[in-house]
């Protein structure tokens, strides 16, 4: 994705690989800086590795996001945590203080 | 301000007269601000560890850990960077010896390894379809993710999957923003190889 002079050219091979996919990632990650961002969009159509790079990226990244199963919390392990912190008798216990601290005085 | 063993950061005596959480504000603030995230943080846990109960228990550690060093927290600021960064420290800390996961790499190790090898590498990794990806089903992409070493499933983890920006990562993970996306870039490559290795082996679609 180096730059060049004729956009309907398009590259076979790209010289600079390596650090090209790490601005794609970037771009891709939403953490590109604005020069970062403005050489990708004025590049990326003229390197076809860049391109196929870019769309296998994208397909990796959405594949773990929106495949990969998320594990959610068992209801057992919160509420045993709420009990090793007995947070919800505290919490009625600073309720009811705050609640008399402000109607009996 | 100084980071205690559980990688949270400390503040002195005076830096706390501004912070001290009364017994209800701790409560509300732990409800309010700590618990929304709980769902996120186990499934971190979960895919460090490989293992529920450990999962489950790395879960109970780190919100204990939260709660006892609320005085730390700033209400209203970045509260799922905060809890992940316990996570993680408590992670490397207490479980990461005894996790029952068979085989542990050293990062310095691998990263070594990498930085000499990421030509050769990149020639590996170049093979791998766009389609195959897309062919491929959740449990597939988890066992390659699964397959990495820590250091590089975590950062994956962190950015793929739970959206964190550069910045973010690198304050759970207490390395520089260039560091972050380096080690970003290498998990990557590695994950292709295993993609490319499991989509050859599963019969997927003809490599290049």
């Amino acid at each position: 994705m180096t730059s060049s002079t004729n956009a309907e050219i398009k590259k076979e091979k790209c010289e600079n690989h390596q650090e090209c996919m790490k601005l794609i990632q970037a771009v891709l990650d939403g953490s590109a800086s604005a020069i970062e961002m403005e050489h990708f969009k004025n590049n990326i159509e003229q390197c076809t590795p860049c391109i196929e790079g870019f769309e296998l990226e994208k397909s990796i990244k959405d594949s773990l996001h929106n495949k990969v199963e998320k594990k959610c919390c068992p209801t057992s392990t919160i509420q045993q945590l709420k009990l090793k912190l007995g947070i919800t008798a505290l919490f009625i216990v600073g309720v009811l203080f705050e609640f008399n601290a402000v109607f009996c005085n | 301000m100084e980071i205690n063993e559980d990688g949270i950061e400390e503040h002195s005596d005076q830096e706390l007269v501004k912070r001290i959480y009364s017994d209800t504000e701790k409560y509300q603030i732990f409800n309010k601000e700590f618990m929304p995230h709980i769902d996120a943080m186990y499934n971190f846990a979960y895919r460090l560890t490989n293992d529920e109960d450990d999962a489950n228990d790395l879960i109970q550690d780190t919100y204990l850990k939260a709660f006892r060093f609320i005085n730390s927290f700033q209400e209203g600021t970045n509260a799922k960077a905060w809890l992940f960064r316990i996570l993680k420290n408590s992670f490397i800390n207490d479980y990461r010896k005894k996790s029952k996961e068979p085989s542990k790499v050293d990062y310095q190790e691998v990263e070594t390894v990498y930085n000499s090898v990421e030509d050769a590498e990149f020639e590996s990794t170049t093979d791998l379809r766009l389609e195959s990806v897309q062919d491929m089903i959740g449990d597939e992409v988890a066992l390659a993710l699964n397959g990495l070493p820590i250091d590089f499933r975590t950062v994956i983890i962190l950015c793929d999957i739970e959206g964190f920006t550069y910045e973010e990562m690198a304050k759970i993970l207490d390395i520089p923003i260039g560091t972050v996306r380096s080690r970003l870039h290498r998990a990557r490559n590695l994950l292709k190889e295993k993609l490319r290795s499991y989509a050859k082996s599963m019969g997927y679609k003809e490599l290049r």
